[in-house]
């Protein structure tokens, strides 16, 4: 599966820190896809994507592509914002389950407020400065 | 080992705006604040300086000067400790952390009185910046902090999922506000004191759909001390007193949201950390006749009331429009006026909790006095209650 990507001119207000192991996330978000990690021995998902376990501490990870597609579980409108989001704002977020099982939390591009349990789809956000991903209605 | 520990004294400061910019003459301090409460609050106990073998603070806000407070303050008011002088840190938990790290001083043999004691200034700091540091505690800096969310964004999506699983409505989740405002009518400590209506909650400006201004937690100055004493030492005075009669905690290793999809609306840590309490005070939730809760917004409030099995589940939000959780009611929560009206000075919010409770049980709540009331029981939150601390007290006349 590959996201859409939209582009935003503009910088991410809250980049967040690249390390050795979370760059090749956030290189294939650049690029259209959505990735984690998965257990080799239990063989659950984590997010975001870990080097270990966390249900069963195996140091045994591979990577392992996503969807995209899930539903929205909850989303709310922030209109008080820190003071680095202050010109997004009102801007919206949501939480949203992945039909792999999988429960995030991102950003939701849509003007009204979607019905809660409706499917979405992660897209890529590709700022002037780099990528973050969001959600949007797709039903 | 498992020695009965009882709250024996207390003092708070009314919670509202204290803290002096910098350079402002006179400036309003931390230690001059806490040490007048620390004296009222002995004096209410009636025991010895001599007695106190421990000191438990609350970690100080950074906006605090005066660093390494707990052993300042134990140089200022001139107290050898025996046993120990610590400050803690647990985010919305680190007062009833602090009060819990004083109970097991005395639990432990290390002191026959211990204090629970916290300030926390932060009300000279614009909100803007403050939740430039506020929105890297909830959710994850790297996950979840470059999408924009808040702390009290999380519980607006608690909402969202509410009313639309119980078929509940922004209206009736914010008759807890209008019921926690009139409680706070009658809390002389209390932050916000003036009545509101139904019509003037809904007309606030939102914040985090769907909640406004009145439906979240205000920011405030706030200092409490707690005298804790072995119940021999709390029988030997001769005054009443609130035993502490169940204790739990529980972490359900999520930090706002679950990775695993999960029911986020029934609070399972505080479900968990509320049967353990109830089973070692050897209680059910229906023999409590008051509880202070700490909920940030009228959602939790909701949730947690819920989750302890203080009101049925899909209902807690109805019961408080139909009165059942007011004085007077059915059972009676958030007496004070809670986390949006009596206020939330972060650190110490649950302090607030543990006074609200000893007055109740000590019948010396004036016009908020829950009738006869016997047992009362605290609560205490971290994340989106992914954690929970319950505390059950109990009358000793
Ligand atoms: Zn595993």
């Amino acid at each position: 599966m590959t996201l859409d990507i939209v582009r935003v001119d503009r910088v991410r207000a809250y980049p967040p820190r690249v390390t050795a192991f979370t760059q090749r996330f956030w290189d294939s978000v650049a690029q259209g896809r959505l990735e984690t990690t998965v257990c080799e021995d239990c063989g659950k998902l984590s997010f975001p994507p870990k080097t270990f376990c966390p249900h069963c501490w195996s140091t045994r990870t591979r990577w392992t592509g996503l969807s995209g597609h899930g539903r929205l579980y909850a989303q709310t409108m922030i209109h008080a914002a820190p003071a680095i989001f202050r010109d997004e704002a009102p801007y919206r977020v949501g939480i949203v389950d992945l039909q792999e099982g999988l429960r995030i939390a991102t950003r939701l591009l849509s003007d009204e407020a979607p019905k809660l349990d409706t499917p979405v789809e992660i897209v890529t956000l590709l700022y002037t400065d780099g990528p973050l991903f969001a959600a949007r209605p797709n039903g | 080992m498992t020695e009965a520990v009882a709250i024996l004294g207390t003092a708070a400061l009314p919670v509202g705006k204290w803290q002096t910019a910098p350079g402002v003459v006179p400036a309003v301090l931390e230690h001059e604040v806490l040490a007048k409460l620390v004296m009222e609050a002995m004096a209410d106990a009636g025991v010895d300086k001599s007695d106190i073998g421990s000191m438990i603070f609350s970690l100080a806000r950074p906006y605090t000067q005066q660093k390494y407070f707990a052993t300042f303050m134990a140089n200022y008011l001139r107290l050898p400790c025996a046993g120990s002088v610590a400050e803690i840190m647990g985010n919305g938990m680190t007062a009833a952390l602090a009060f819990q790290g004083a109970v097991d001083e005395i639990r432990l043999g290390k002191a026959k009185v211990a204090l629970a004691l916290g300030v926390n200034f932060e009300t000279a700091t614009s909100s803007a910046d403050h939740m430039m540091s506020s929105m890297r505690t909830t959710g994850d800096v790297d996950f979840h902090v470059p999408f924009g969310f808040t702390p009290i964004s999380w519980y607006a999506m608690d909402a969202a999922r509410y009313i639309h699983e119980f078929n509940s409505s922004r209206e009736e989740l914010a008759t807890v506000a209008v019921k926690n405002r009139a409680h706070a009518v009658l809390n002389p400590i209390a932050q916000y004191r003036k009545p509101i209506t139904l019509e003037q909650v809904l007309a606030q400006a939102p914040i985090v759909e769907p909640l406004g201004l009145y439906e979240v937690p205000g920011r405030a100055d706030g200092a409490v001390c707690i005298v804790l004493a072995s119940e021999d030492v709390a029988r030997a005075t001769g005054r009443p007193y609130a035993r502490l009669r169940g204790q739990s905690f529980f972490h359900e290793g999520a930090h706002q949201i679950n990775e695993v999809p999960n029911d986020m609306i029934a609070l399972i840590a505080a479900q968990t950390a509320g049967r353990a309490a109830f089973a070692q005070a050897g209680i059910t939730p229906a023999d409590i006749d008051v509880a202070e809760l700490y909920a940030p917004c009228t959602i939790v409030e909701v949730l947690a009331s819920e989750a302890f099995g203080l009101v049925p589940r899909g209902q807690g939000a109805r019961q408080c429009a139909e009165g059942q959780t007011s004085l007077g009611g059915r059972i009676p929560i958030c007496t004070s006026g809670g986390l949006q009206s009596r206020g939330h000075p972060a650190y110490v919010t649950p302090f607030y909790s543990f006074v609200e409770i000893a007055d109740q049980l000590r019948g010396r709540a004036g016009a908020r006095q829950v009738e006869g009331a016997r047992l009362g029981m605290t609560s205490a939150e971290l994340g989106n209650y992914n954690a929970a601390m319950v505390h059950i007290l109990e009358a000793v006349q």
